[in-house]
């Protein structure tokens, strides 16, 4: 029961890491190796909001949100607009503004313990038998919440719809007048606030340091990978395979085990099937 | 966006030493034979002379840097043939635990595991690679990134090959500079057997399989089989890289499978520019001694690096090798339109 | 582009130029001796410290201001004697990084030996904090033949290591405990927890790195040996950010107690955190540095209350109002740096090697390696860790748990709500520390 439980935990949890990496992807094509890094600068500017402007929580935190997707804007149009459809470079310059804002945060001495977020609610209840934090259930309910909410943007608004557009043929979508430029900027500042999004819930749960950075990374790539590149459905089966069978992993064969999982997922996904579970790039583009 | 109307276009011409310096001709003179030259003999010149000029600090990161262009080299040829990888400490690490497993179990000299490990690594990797070489594009690149964080968690996670501790105090290289001289020789034959074989049909057929490879396909060239070959040409390389560092620093541990030593020489090479090897080299030569000299700065040590990196990529995407070959054999002008 | 171009080049002539400068100025002026000191009287040229370490770490950061915090003192009384002259310290440091997981070990030890080309360090304290950094280090140290006092690593690798040829390995020393340490100190607290309470199940929780294998197998023995229940023996790997399977497994096996040994504030952070959350009936004990330290409170909320720790050696975090030279240490620290040291371990040892060291010098009338080196095996210093000497066949102090006159010791704590309701960290163990009992928590009745 309580790997149930808790299996469902972890895997909404990486479903919340993936969902801002996905959907940049799925819109515009780019790979966001700087996903870790937002999520840690989100952790700390909340936490300076908290400590150093003593700004309450229920402005640090949305604040720091809006920040976040402001930020992930200035990015994509200062910097990747440049290099746009150039693979190679694309990866460089997220990969090295990625660990460029993980270590700025280690200089300016972002590791110990008092770096810690509050959780929102103390306690917590029995389900089944097995004690649940309440922090927790805020997440499993953020998630559910996030993609509900997706669902609605992305079908019934027209920014969302633009993103669909631009999804499925950009160049179409230029000649209706969809500029890709702006939509592309806001799929990166979108992905962003997702990330951030993901970090004021999940990171309450423990210490915040720079390496997680590189951890939320990893896992966002193993979900999306595993799922399938741009269908968030792929996403969340994904996340809940990838999510059980670490903590299946961990009960069974040994807790030395878990990090395993993800990485091995990955690599035999891409050897059998490389679009993913329910990825639409079945297409030519991935093997002969 | 707002209609600008050109006003100036810019004029490129070759330069008359080019043109004059062109097949038979550049034998005709002593400046001729000096413009073709120089470029490739100051180098190589430099290289050689380099571990005898330097002192111990700067003739190890001498060292690095050339296990570094090792590297790189070996990501651009499996560029050059179409496959983008992103785990270049995948080769590394394989080459470098053979040659440590060796010499730590066996006992035996560097003179011996080397040469096993460079070859038997190259093996090793074209066989645990040939089952996703049917992969493209982003997809290979993801293989090639998860497999060395694989690797070292499983040695983590086992214990075996010296688990998280690594083996050390294994035989080191002959002492003073025949040690950097090795490595050195290697990445200057490297660079140029790299630029030769591309050249030659070979390398033409590699390239063809990047640009189009259903058309190799339908000339009837098992184009798997050559890609296979060309992760083994690569993981040699790489393995010996690994070997080398290994024996230098008498120790192997699961570090060596670190992200760091994927991404640098990939930015090594988009630094210098992809797809000529010269490149590739030329962007470790100026990528490592870079962030040694950075550590000056402490802390903030690798944020400056990588923002000189992205600024670098951004501003001169076809790379600093492209740029100065084209300044070598060329010369603009802006020339009124109309 | 051509603009473009020019400002690229622009940018890094500025960077080289400025890296090459400030390290050109490293080498010819003096740095000034951290923090300035009350007017010393010196002659003589500096005695150089390296402290190659991880500064990102609570460990290499406040080993770091530990030493500090020693030559300071020093300095103020005038430096080390050596000769007929007085000679200060100087502390020259570099970031190896070594305890970021994503460091190659190579890369750190190419920071250590810039250090050791450039600076010319005389002896170097404080040391790597990775264990895998530990043993790489030895050779690097003996091909370079300076003295290394080791006070952060804890793994028993070295002792072994050391032994395979302790002429070569001569100039290392471990100032600090090893984990089997420790794992005696904790082994003898389950024995009051069972003597006392007659408790019997326990679960134990460890970081998959050597120091805490051997810490973690000494307790496991000594459970096997006194009719412990074991209801689980499970390492984690260094990274791990989930430990839910572990504390179900705890809770469901009806563990009395949860043994746990972590160092990265990471894990052990989330583990704390878990621990809380999903209610686990059981008392907590072992060395877990956010619930242990100063600021635990703070971090993990009042559920700290009850959990018991280790803190090795003594004097790293708690004033011992027993130990007075702990009370002085931690003392001069929170008036210099305004806050105590945060981890709970191996930060009197920085302090201690520091006087160890001076000592040595002072001994051997010189800084030649090999004399210090002799000098050093024969230290016998009282010092806030308590009494460092070193056992001749592996250059480790010697601690035990009898007497802080003969040798270096540790102490466990227990969270308890003192009078006035606040919740301090009481010592519990041994005898000659302790000002309380250990209780058990009114749930576990």
């Amino acid at each position: 029961m309580s790997l149930l439980v808790y299996g469902t935990i972890t895997s909404i949890i990486l479903a919340l890491y993936t969902v801002g990496f996905s959907l940049t992807y799925g819109i515009s094509g780019l790979a966001n190796f700087a996903h870790g890094a937002l999520y840690i600068l989100t952790g700390y500017s909340i936490w300076s909001f908290l400590n150093q402007l003593h700004l309450p929580y229920l402005i640090a935190a949305p604040l720091s949100v809006i920040l976040i997707g402001i930020f992930g804007f200035v990015v994509y149009w200062v910097l990747l607009l440049r290099v746009r459809g150039v693979a190679l470079a694309e990866l460089i310059v997220t990969f090295a503004a990625g660990v460029a804002i993980l270590e700025l945060l280690m200089w300016k001495g972002f590791y110990g313990i008092q770096y810690s977020l509050p959780l929102f609610v103390r306690g917590g209840m029995k389900i089944g038998g097995v004690a649940l934090d309440y922090q927790r259930l805020i997440v499993a309910g953020t998630g559910l919440l996030l993609v509900v909410l997706l669902y609605l943007f992305v079908h019934h608004t027209r920014i969302g719809l633009a993103f669909r557009g631009m999804a499925q043929n950009e160049r179409t979508a230029l000649s209706v007048g969809i500029e890709s430029d702006w939509i592309g900027s806001l799929s990166l500042a979108f992905g962003s606030a997702l990330a951030s999004l993901a970090a004021v819930v999940v990171l309450p749960l423990g210490i915040m340091e720079s390496a997680i950075g590189y951890e939320v990374l990893i896992y966002a790539l193993a979900v999306a990978i595993v799922g399938g590149l741009e269908s968030t459905s792929g996403m969340i089966v994904g996340s809940f395979m990838i999510g059980f069978g670490q903590v299946a992993a961990a009960r069974y064969i040994g807790p030395k085990w878990m990090i395993i999982v993800p990485l091995t997922a990955i690599i035999l996904v891409l050897a059998i099937k490389p679009s993913g579970l329910f990825g639409q790039f079945k297409e030519l583009e991935e093997r002969i | 966006m707002v209609e600008a109307e050109a006003r100036y276009r810019k004029k490129r011409l070759d330069r008359g030493i080019k043109v004059r310096a062109d097949t038979i001709f550049a034998i005709a003179s002593y400046k001729e034979i000096l413009y073709l030259i120089l470029p490739r003999a100051l180098p190589v010149f430099g290289l050689l002379i380099l571990p005898f000029v330097l002192t111990d600090y700067w003739g190890k990161v001498l060292v690095y840097a050339c296990v570094y262009g090792l590297l790189a080299l070996s990501w651009d040829f499996l560029a050059s043939c179409g496959l983008f990888s992103l785990g270049q400490a995948f080769f590394l690490g394989i080459g470098a635990y053979i040659a440590g497993a060796l010499s730590y179990y066996f006992h035996w000299s560097p003179a011996i595991t080397m040469p096993i490990a460079t070859l038997g690594g190259g093996v090793l990797c074209a066989a645990l690679l040939s089952p996703v070489v049917r992969l493209r594009g982003v997809y290979f690149a993801m293989v090639t990134l998860m497999l060395p964080m694989l690797l070292m968690k499983m040695i983590e996670t086992t214990g075996l090959l010296g688990g998280a501790q690594g083996l050390s105090a294994l035989k080191p290289l002959p002492k003073g500079w025949i040690g950097g001289y090795i490595v050195v020789l290697v990445f200057m034959t490297c660079i140029f057997s790299f630029r030769r074989l591309i050249n030659e049909d070979y390398g033409l057929v590699m390239k063809a399989i990047r640009d189009d490879d259903r058309a190799v396909m339908s000339a009837a060239i098992n184009i798997y089989w050559r890609k296979i070959q060309a992760l083994f040409l690569a993981g040699a390389t790489g393995a010996f890289a690994g070997a080398f560092m290994t024996h230098h620093y008498q120790f192997v541990g699961m570090s060596t499978f670190a992200l760091d030593y994927s991404i640098l020489p990939v930015a090594a090479a988009a630094l210098g520019g992809p797809g000529t090897f010269a490149g590739a080299a030329l962007g470790s030569m100026i990528l490592v001694p870079l962030s040694e000299a950075l550590r000056a700065l402490g802390g903030m040590r690798i944020a400056i690096y990588c923002g000189i990196l992205i600024i670098s990529v951004i501003a001169l995407p076809e790379g600093i090798f492209h740029y100065l070959e084209r300044k070598y054999h060329q010369f603009e002008r802006l020339v009124r339109v109309g | 582009m051509k603009n473009r171009v020019f400002l690229i080049f622009l940018i890094t002539v500025f960077v080289l130029g400025f890296s090459v400068l400030s390290e050109a100025q490293k080498e010819k002026a003096p740095e000034k001796p951290s923090p300035a000191p009350a007017k010393p009287a010196v002659m003589g040229k500096p005695i150089i410290i390296g402290v190659p370490t991880s500064l990102y770490t609570p460990f290499g950061r406040d080993g770091l201001k530990a030493v500090n915090l020693a030559v300071e003192e020093i300095n103020a009384k005038g430096g080390v004697s050596l000769g007929r002259e007085k000679r200060p310290f100087k502390v020259v440091v570099t970031d190896t990084r070594d305890g970021e997981p994503a460091t190659p070990t190579h890369d750190a030890l190419m920071a250590y030996e810039k250090l050791i080309l450039e600076q010319k360090p005389h002896a170097v304290v404080v040391g790597p904090f990775r264990s895998e950094f530990l043993i790489a280090s030895m050779d690097l140290v003996a091909k370079h033949k300076f003295p290394q006092l080791g006070t952060i690593a804890q793994t028993p690798a070295f002792q072994k290591q050391f032994k395979t040829d302790p002429e070569k390995y001569k100039y290392l020393f471990r100032v600090t405990t090893d984990s089997t340490v420790p794992g005696m100190y904790l082994s003898r607290s389950l024995d009051i927890l069972k003597k006392d309470f007659k408790l019997e199940s326990i679960y134990v929780l460890y970081q998959d790195t050597l120091w805490a294998q051997a810490f973690s197998g000494v307790v496991r023995k000594h459970c096997q040996e006194n009719g412990w229940k074991e209801v689980g023996y499970d390492a984690y790997a260094a990274g791990a950010s989930d430990f839910s399977p572990g504390l179900t497994k705890a809770k469901e096996g009806k563990a009395q107690v949860i043994a746990m040994m972590w160092d990265v504030p990471l894990g052990a952070g989330i583990f704390a955190k878990q621990y809380v959350a999903m209610q686990v009936p059981a008392l907590l004990i072992g060395f877990i540095p956010p619930m242990a330290a100063p600021a635990a409170v703070k971090t993990v909320g009042s559920e700290v209350e009850y959990s018991i720790a280790v803190e090795f050696p003594v004097g790293a975090s708690l004033p011992l109002k027993k130990l007075p030279k702990t009370v002085e240490f931690l003392e001069k620290f929170k008036r210099k740096y305004k806050e105590l040291p945060e981890a709970p371990a191996v930060n009197s040892s920085a302090y201690d090697s520091v006087f160890i060291l001076a000592r040595a010098i002072e001994r051997a009338g010189s800084l030649e390696s090999d004399k210090l080196v002799a000098a050093l095996e024969q230290t016998d210093y009282k010092g806030v860790s308590g009494r460092i000497k070193f056992n001749k066949e592996t250059h480790t102090a010697i601690f035990s748990d009898k007497d802080p006159n003969e040798t270096g010791v540790a102490v466990v704590f227990q969270w308890q709500k003192d009078k006035k309701g606040q919740l301090i960290r009481v010592p519990v163990y041994p005898d000659f520390v302790a000002e309380g009992k250990i209780l058990l928590p009114p749930w576990m009745k």
